[in-house]
């Protein structure tokens, strides 16, 4: 059982607060996914974890256990480094075979044990190479061998994949994906990609300038993003976002900006509210000339192989739609998009956080 | 009914092909200039080094083979190897060679272990007492060699000397034969040290913190991450500190010897090139001192080509 805690979580380097009061509780068995971009301090959130940096407030507990003043090596945790950290002097079955040699373990059984991990992990044949004569792949299997040679409490991974090709990518996800599902041990996972979040994480976790922007899962994440950041942050192309006036007409409210025009969907009489609306690239369609929607120029049409992003100009803001090929348009189309309802994200225009319609429990009077 | 055939898809045409040749190849004139930058800016370096040193260790070999008083008017007399043939036969070079060598295992502990020690425990010590501490570790390498021997002669002088009151001794620490040698190498290490402590310092800091970083989450305790991480990445630092131990010592020493002791007593000091010294500007044999600068050339060249291939073969190169 490891149900890991942080309270209030802080970090500041300096003048630089790294880690801004992060509150989370992983759940045993969890694969929370820590997202972000570059430099939000994800790292730095794993290290605090992994007890290789003092938090400057905050405390964090693993089950019952206070773990904020105990070192690292009494955590019961193992973590991939993002560079790695092979023991460059070490063969590999050395350092897989580390954290039982730090245990004391007799050496017959870190023999039997090494040669069990290599093998799930194909590295056989490679047990008594020295790190700088392995691939890319190949050293962070051994980076992933060394963390499961013991049953740790936990795994920490820091982007695990970002060193490794394309191809080698996709596989080795699966494989974690798969490692995480046989084993049941709880996993915090750090990716700057949003791919690897939205297939393997059980929640992610959004980080923002070292706070936490939004928690949830993948499609909790990804269907109603917690403000413009996470918004912007997840799917490809970027959801657009766009200024707009909530606005009613004829007792129902809809969305009014330059050469827009796109109903909520929701029948209610409120006065003028600017907002930020949103709307994914791939909840746009085309709809006929002059209608209702927004209203477009075709500025280029992007071939993605088995889909199509079209690049447009509305007003001032940009448009990207996404679709299956061909769309059918091609730059200096005037085009009106139009979206669903249900596909339209509105953000305060001030604080960029979400706006939820929540209707006003009518009192009954029939 | 329709008839057809399949066609395979031509591949990509090459340039070669249709007839068009790739660039023509640079004319010396432009190779020229692209070769020969490197060398020049090196000339200036390659000409002091031959009329500074290689040039004067062609006129040792040379002064090997004649015999000569020093004395400038006088004629070198050529005498063939008879200078080395004499330097063989004393004594005294086996002597100062195994005094060099207590010498050199003596400097060890003040250019590697001590020195270790020290930058393991001030990598703990954080901000500006990190840099005075550093800096009083360092401080003694700024002191002249022969500024240094004479406060020391003084702390070591037998009847009111510091070292004395403070063991509650009575030693004559520069005249007797065993204390004399010690006094030499605990003076040279107290002025080599700190130096030794800025190579580690460096040598440390050049290590990826990751991989301690790693070690500690998957176990180790620090004296663990000590011995199985730090200290075998440092490896190459070690072994250059133990390389210039080796080469260096007997002439670290030459100043304290020669304003402490003067190779005395009784010789306990005169290692290999103050005995060479002495052959020289003392006996003025100007070819016995040249016989023995020459061997001992060749002999430092030998023990560095060993080192080195030992250093290669046991040091770990974090890459
Ligand atoms: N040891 C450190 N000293 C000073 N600043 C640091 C240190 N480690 C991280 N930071 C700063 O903290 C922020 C977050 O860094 P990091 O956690 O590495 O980001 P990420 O892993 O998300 O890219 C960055 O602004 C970085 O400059
Ligand atoms: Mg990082």
């Amino acid at each position: 059982m490891s149900r890991i805690q942080l309270q209030g979580i802080t970090r500041r380097f300096g003048p630089v607060t790294a880690v801004d009061d992060v509150w989370l509780d992983i759940a045993d068995g969890e694969f929370l996914v820590l997202l972000g971009p570059s430099g939000c301090g994800k790292s730095t959130l794993l290290r605090l974890i992994a007890g290789l940096l003092p938090p400057t407030e905050g405390r964090l507990w693993l089950d019952d256990t206070d773990l904020t003043h105990v070192p690292p090596q009494q955590r019961d945790l193992a973590m991939v480094f993002q560079s790695y950290a092979l023991y460059p002097h070490l063969s590999v079955a050395r350092n897989i075979g580390f954290p039982l040699r730090a245990r004391k373990w007799p050496r017959a059984e870190i023999r039997a044990k090494v040669a069990e991990v290599a093998a799930t992990l194909g590295l056989t044949a490679l047990l008594d190479r020295k790190p700088k004569e392995l691939s890319g792949g190949q050293r962070q299997r051994v980076a992933l061998g060394r963390a499961l040679v013991r049953d740790p409490g936990a795994f920490l991974l820091d982007e695990p994949l970002s060193n490794l090709d394309a191809k080698l990518r996709t596989g080795t996800r699966a494989e974690i994906a798969e490692l995480h599902r046989s084993l049941g041990t709880t996993m915090v996972y750090v990716t700057h990609d949003q791919v690897e979040a939205m297939t393997m994480a059980t929640r992610i976790a959004l980080l923002d300038e070292g706070r936490l922007a939004q928690l949830g899962t993948p499609s909790e994440v990804y269907d109603r993003p917690a403000s413009v950041f996470a918004a912007t942050f997840l799917g490809s192309p970027a959801m657009n976002i766009l200024d707009a006036t909530v606005r009613s007409a004829d007792g129902s409210l809809a969305a009014h900006g330059k050469g827009i025009e796109l109903s909520l969907g929701i029948d209610a009489v409120l006065p003028d509210r600017p907002v930020r609306l949103g709307v994914r690239p791939e909840h746009l369609t085309f709809a006929p000339a002059g209608g209702r929607g927004i209203h477009a120029v075709v500025t280029a049409v992007e071939n993605l192989g088995s889909e199509e992003v079209v690049q447009c100009l509305a007003g001032e803001g940009r448009i990207a739609v996404r679709g299956p090929r061909p769309l059918g348009v091609s730059a200096g189309d005037a085009v009106t998009l139009t979206a669903r309802p249900e596909h339209l994200h509105l953000f305060d225009s001030a604080s960029g956080r979400r706006l939820t319609w929540q209707p006003e429990s009518v009192p009954a009077s029939v | 009914m329709v008839s057809g055939t399949f066609v395979e898809v031509a591949p990509p045409l090459r340039a070669r092909e249709a007839g068009v040749v790739p660039a023509s190849r640079e004319s010396w004139w432009t190779r020229a200039r692209r070769i020969a930058p490197p060398y020049l800016y090196l000339t200036p370096a390659v000409v002091l080094l031959v009329v500074w040193t290689y040039q004067p260790l062609a006129q040792t070999f040379v002064l090997s083979l004649h015999s000569w008083n020093l004395v400038p008017g006088t004629p070198m007399e050529e005498v063939g190897i008879a200078n080395y043939e004499r330097l063989l036969g004393t004594p005294e070079l086996g002597r100062s060679v195994w005094r060099t060598v207590v010498v050199i295992l003596g400097m060890l502990p003040f250019t590697v272990v001590i020195p270790v020690l020290v930058a393991l425990l001030t990598r703990r010590v954080r901000g500006r007492a990190q840099g005075v501490y550093r800096a009083l570790v360092f401080a003694p390498m700024l002191v002249a060699p022969v500024a240094g021997a004479a406060v020391w002669q003084w702390l070591l002088d037998p009847s009111a000397g510091a070292v004395n009151r403070v063991l509650g001794t009575d030693v004559n620490w520069l005249n007797t034969t065993g204390t004399a040698q010690l006094s030499i190498i605990v003076i040279t290490g107290w002025h080599v040290a700190g130096f030794a402590v800025l190579v580690v310092t460096a040598g440390l800091t050049g290590i990826n913190p990751d991989y301690a970083a790693a070690a500690q989450v998957d176990g180790a305790s620090r004296s663990q991450v000590t011995r199985w991480i730090t200290l075998p990445l440092l490896s190459p630092t070690l072994a250059f500190l133990v390389l210039m131990t080796v080469l260096l010592s007997a002439q670290w020493t030459f100043p304290l010897i020669d304003t402490l002791t003067q190779g005395g007593p009784v010789g306990s000091t005169t290692n290999i090139y103050y005995l060479l010294w002495e052959y020289g500007f003392r006996h003025h044999d100007a070819g016995l001192a040249a016989a023995a600068g020459v061997l001992f050339f060749a002999g430092f060249i030998v023990v560095a080509a060993l080192l080195t291939r030992l250093a290669e073969r046991l040091s770990h190169h974090d890459d």
